[in-house]
This record gives structure tokens, sequence and C-alpha cells, in this order.
């Protein structure tokens, strides 16, 4: 139940700091145009920051999640890449989705194939796809707080954020690089194929964001297109690291995108 | 875990007390940067007469007297406008009006995990997506970059009425102009009545993509054309220099 009105104050709180017509963000999902719902972003992070239970586990929450909004019909993976190891390949997280198109909550279309959600020409990479702060919604139609939502300055401390839902978490988990192909081996750009919620050793995460030699990292992208000086929605960073308490130091929580493979 | 926390309070401490110290002295105009560090805005209001503002040069003039008025008039503006060709005379070019950049916004904004409070700026190459990569990546033309010279926000989509988010350009998404008969200008700035102008959307959010200078056509160039689009006839001001 308090989880439960957590969710409605995300919602409401959202919905007065965006001005956002109620009948939008309150419809039932695949209404009114009918259409399923075959993306989503995860209302609720994991929690224990990089370390999802590799693909299978992130998996494993995209329908734990489907399931309770009546959308545990189809297939659900993440959209995360993982980089190859000895004897592992790599696997890239555009060939685990499908091929579009994808739908959210509203039954809006975030992209009709592969090729426009990830801007394959330079033409289309010019106009971009249809992921946007306002069809960015998780599987309750939420809107994803963002920058100049609710700005506090503890929103980066998981403490606090983990009990104020309404504090910007725009960072989305993906490993990703912009083609939605992984990263090659070497560098962590994926907690370790989704494994560590280890941090940096002390003085290695100062400054930047990117990876580096030993430093646990996870590559992240932005569903409102705001964040990092070019708002990409699958690759625009880095992570100070792999912790839950590192992940929002920059304001994400470990939430991913949840794409119907049918 | 132990020493996570405290990493993490000695982090947030560190960035809190840099804020303030930012902030100090700074107050009420706080995010304000100085107006000599603008360069980009979106004009506050439109010349009001549809798609005519008088070509190219009554449309740098309006963004030159809209920078006079805030205090950045000594610098040279131009409008993020493409023109045609027409017998005799060579197309123009939005990209090719507006400098090199990097361009700035008039805000500053709510520091970042290190306490940097100036927006990154905007790049010409970015903009444009002039590689595949750049055009991938995107850009930080987002709807709180693309504040008018008073650093106002622009409505946008979800925003209370009327939407104001159409920007007139003219231009292609390569921030070139069109190169077909049809016209895409209101007949270069001059007509107020038949014609066309492509716009692109300062939310970025609009016409299921999310381009900031050629999303869609608009069908007429009177005043009355613009507003049921969800436009007034804003458009894009640059600094040169």
């Amino acid at each position: 139940m308090e989880s439960h009105m957590n969710r409605v104050l995300v919602l409401i709180g959202v919905l007065a700091l965006s001005g956002l017509a109620p009948s939008v963000a309150f419809g039932q999902h695949g209404m009114p145009g009918g259409t399923p719902m075959t993306f989503f972003v995860t209302s609720e992070p994991i929690g224990d920051g990089g370390n999802l239970g590799g693909l299978a586990g992130a998996d494993a929450h995209c329908q734990k999640l489907a399931q309770e909004v009546g959308a545990g019909n189809r297939t659900w993976r993440a959209y995360l890449s993982t980089q190859a190891s000895p004897g592992q390949p790599a696997v890239n997280a555009r060939d685990r989705i499908g091929t579009g198109p994808w739908y959210n909550f509203d039954g809006v279309m975030i992209a009709r194939d592969l090729a426009q959600l990830h801007g394959d020409t330079i033409e289309l990479a010019r106009m971009g796809n249809n992921l946007t702060k306002r069809t960015g919604l998780t599987e309750k139609g939420q809107i994803v707080p963002g920058l100049n939502d609710y700005q506090v300055p503890r929103d980066s401390d998981w403490e606090y954020s983990k009990t104020t839902p309404y504090t910007n978490r725009h960072e989305m988990l993906t490993g990703s690089q912009l083609d939605g192909r992984a990263f090659p081996p070497g560098i962590d750009y994926t907690c370790s194929n989704w494994t560590s919620n280890r941090d940096p050793a002390p003085g290695q995460a100062q400054g930047g964001l990117q990876g580096g030699p030993g430093r646990p990292n996870a590559q992240i992208g932005f569903p409102d297109r705001n964040g990092g000086g070019n708002g990409s929605w699958n690759s625009s960073h880095g992570t100070t690291g792999c912790s839950q308490t590192a992940l929002n130091r920059t304001h994400g929580v470990g939430m991913f995108y949840c794409f119907a493979v049918n | 875990m132990k020493h996570l926390s405290l990493w993490t309070l000695i982090g947030a401490l560190v960035a809190s007390s840099t804020a303030t110290a930012q902030d100090r002295g700074r107050m009420p105009a706080s995010d304000r940067i100085p107006s000599s560090l603008m360069t980009f805005f979106v004009t506050s209001e439109p010349i009001g007469d549809g798609g005519n503002l008088g070509g190219l040069a009554g449309a740098d003039a309006h963004c030159q007297t809209l920078a006079a008025a805030v205090g950045a008039g000594g610098k040279t503006w131009h409008a993020y406008l493409s023109t045609q060709a027409r017998p005799g005379q060579p197309a123009v070019n939005a990209r090719d009006r507006i400098g090199t950049g990097p361009w700035y916004s008039a805000k500053e904004r709510v520091p970042d995990y290190l306490g940097r409070r100036l927006s990154r700026p905007i790049v010409q190459s970015e903009i444009h997506g002039d590689t595949l990569d750049e055009a991938r990546r995107g850009s930080n033309l987002t709807k709180e970059f693309a504040l008018t010279e008073k650093g106002a926000l622009v409505n946008g989509i979800g925003d209370p009425m009327p939407t104001r988010h159409d920007i007139l350009t003219g231009s292609r998404p390569d921030g070139r102009a069109f190169t077909d008969e049809a016209d895409h200008t209101c007949n270069n700035w001059t007509s107020n009545g038949a014609g066309s102008a492509q716009v692109g959307h300062s939310d970025r959010v609009g016409n299921g993509n999310q381009s900031w200078n050629s999303s869609h056509a608009t069908t007429g160039c009177s005043q009355r054309d613009l507003v049921s689009w969800g436009g007034v006839g804003l458009f894009y001001c640059f600094a040169v220099d």
C-alpha cells in the first residue's frame, strides 16, 4: 500500500510539474488507440546498483513489472548489452528486442523499427525517434522524473531518493553504444555484465564519467532526452560506479528500458 | 558498505557547499548569466505578420532589437533562417549565417554532480548531426536550453496553451536550404498568405520526431496559419561574433 501511494505521488508530482492533462496519464494502457503496450521504462529499479542478476535477472524484472499491470502475456526483454569475455560472445541490446514497432503505455509509437530507434542512417538519426519525456512512460503510465522537475540538493543521494520517488531519476542503464551494440571488451560499460554493485577504488572515480581499466561503470541514456550535454536515449555517458549510491550520484537509480519481442 | 556511505556523504557535502558558495551574492537573479555570455536565444515575441519577416534583413533586425533590449546588443545577431534559390539569387543556408559557435543560452542551470553551473553549449556539428554519431547522440539544444533572450521557457507540448514551439527555419535537418521547387520559406520570408514554412520544435517534441530545425511544414503563411500549427512565428537567433 505504501508503495502504491508512492507511485501515486510520483504521478501527481510529475503531473503538477509538467502541466500534463490528467487524461493522458490516467488513461488505461493501450487505450484509447487500442494499441497494446510493447515498451516501457521500469517503474522501479532492482535496487542493487548495477547488479541486475545478469541479463536473465533484468529480463525477469521486466516480465514481473509487465505481469503486474496485465501485460505478462508478452515476452519482455531488458534493453541491455553485455560485453564479450573469454568463451562468451558479446550481446547487443538491439538484437534482443524484436523488430518493432513498439508502443508505450498510451499506445503511442516509440519507433517503427530498429533503424528508426537507433538512427541507422544519418537522415534517420537527425530526425530522431519518438522517445521523449512525454512518451518514455513506465509500465504504469508514469513520466520518469528528470531534470528540472523537482530540484533539491539531495536528489543525488540514494538515501533520500529511495523514499522520494519524484526526484530526478532519468538515467537508464543500457551498457550500449549509440548504435545499440555492445562496447568492445576491456573497459567496463556494463557493471561486469550486470553482475557488479562495486564502486571504483578511492580516487579512481573523481572527475569524469568515462570508464577506465578496472573501473566499475555503466553506460546510460535518457528517456527525457535531457542530460549529458546531448540527450542520447541509449548512450550518453557512464556512471561514477556500480553501487546503488553511485548510480544515484548522477541522477539514476538503476532503471532500464523493457521491450516486448512479440 | 560503511566506506561507500562515507564517500557519498563527502561527495554530497562538497557538492552542496560548492553550490552554496556560488549562490551567495547572486540573488535574486542567481540563474542569469551575464548577457555578454548569451549567444543564442529564441525570440520572445514574433514579428507578428506570419511568414513575412521582411526577408532575412527584417528577421536579423528583430533579433538585434530583442538582444539590445536585454543588454546584448553589442553582438551581431542573425536569425537562423534559410532562403531558397531564385533566378539570379542563390540559396542561403541557415547554418552558414550563424558563425562558428559554440553558443550559450540565457541561463545557468542547477549545479551538476561536480558543481558545474554553466550549461554545456551547443555546437555547429552537433546541432546539425554532421556525422552519424553526432546525429545519433544529439545536442544540448533541449527545451530547457532553448530559452528566450529574457531567459524564459517557450511553451511546448504539455504546457499551457497556446503552444509556441513551432520555430521558423525554412531549413532541412542539416541546416541547409531546400532545393526543390516547393515553397519552404514563405517566399523567402516575405509572404503572409500563400506558401509554406518549414519549422522545427524548440521542445523537441511533436510530429513523431525530435527535430529542432526541420520537423514539419505549415500550410499557409498567415499569422493565423502559423498559430493553427502550434507556433506564432518565433525563430532562433545566434550571435555570429
